[in-house]
């Protein structure tokens, strides 16, 4: 069963919290630091989830969003967004974007970890 | 660059005190932020660039191992505070190759006792590495609580130690966070 999830977070501090609180969960967790990376990395990968946050340098997290759903492959990958934003019209955009849910920062690691349950299951 | 001074800033219109907690990026030449320190920490963020100063302040690094009570109080730890304050610099324009960090607080107020103090500062000195943004000036340490100042448009910054006891601002109410919305 595949159990990989890709964190993309531009914070290495967060990446390792986000590797912490995954691994302890069981999952598999692979970082990229923007949304350019994540594309180079999942040109060759097929995790069962992305995890991203919005602000990010070279691409960020809408971005990365828009050119995922526009690849067949990852139609149907569910998304989630870690975030510190919580405005009404960035959690539109990344819905209208095709994000699967939106997590604001700091996050809990039990709820998280019953987010990417509930959303590969 | 961010400017430390031992004058007398400049009066400013606005005043807000930065409580623990509480993160704030701001270009608005009348709005002085100020804050008060003992162990905990603040960081000062500048981009002369745009003319765009912040601060934070926070009061430990991270939960405790297996610590059960950050759900709600998560504002209150560095790694939150940290990654809020950079991210709404990023938001502003702010980027990395042009803007410069000051830290201040971090003092051990309490002789014999874990040294928070120098745990907080090391917090942040190796969070801002990980994230390379350049420290410039660094006030931590001591066994004094500060009073800080920072003019977040002109970059300006006025650190005093406080001789007296002092008590540190108080913590900011926690925003409503963690929680998971599905689409």
């Amino acid at each position: 069963m595949n159990r990989q999830i890709l964190a993309v977070d531009d914070s290495m501090s967060m990446r390792m919290l986000l590797r912490a609180s995954l691994t302890a969960a069981g999952f598999d967790v692979e970082e990229a630091e923007d949304g350019r990376a994540a594309l180079e990395w999942l040109d060759n990968n097929a995790p069962m989830l992305v995890i991203t946050d919005i602000n990010m340098p070279r691409l960020d997290g809408f971005g990365l969003i828009a050119e995922l759903r526009a690849r067949d492959r990852f139609r149907d990958i569910p998304i989630l967004v870690l975030t510190t934003e919580s405005s009404p019209e960035k959690k539109a955009r990344a819905r209208e974007a095709g994000a699967t849910g939106w997590i604001v920062k700091p996050f809990d690691p039990e709820k998280l970890a019953a987010a990417v349950r509930r959303v590969t299951h | 660059m961010l400017t430390a001074t031992h004058s007398p800033v400049d009066r400013a219109a606005r005043r807000h005190t930065v409580l623990r907690g509480e993160s704030e990026v701001s270009s608005d030449p009348r709005l002085m932020m100020t804050t008060i320190l003992g162990s905990c920490i603040a960081c000062c963020l500048f981009d002369p660039s745009l003319a765009l100063g912040g601060m934070n302040h926070f009061l430990l690094p991270a939960p405790p191992e297996g610590s059960r009570d950050g759900r709600g109080e998560a504002e209150r730890y560095g790694l939150y505070a940290m990654e809020v304050l950079i991210n709404a610099m990023f938001k502003r324009g702010a980027n990395r190759t042009t803007m410069r960090a000051h830290l201040y607080g971090g003092a051990n107020l309490h002789e014999g006792m874990r040294a928070i103090g120098s745990e907080n500062a090391q917090f942040a000195r190796d969070f801002l590495a990980a994230d390379r943004i350049q420290i410039v000036r660094e006030d931590t340490g001591g066994v004094l609580a500060r009073r800080l100042e920072l003019q977040p448009a002109s970059g300006r910054v006025r650190c005093r130690a406080v001789a007296d006891r002092f008590p540190e601002a108080r913590t900011v109410k926690p925003a409503a966070t963690g929680n998971v919305e599905f689409f």
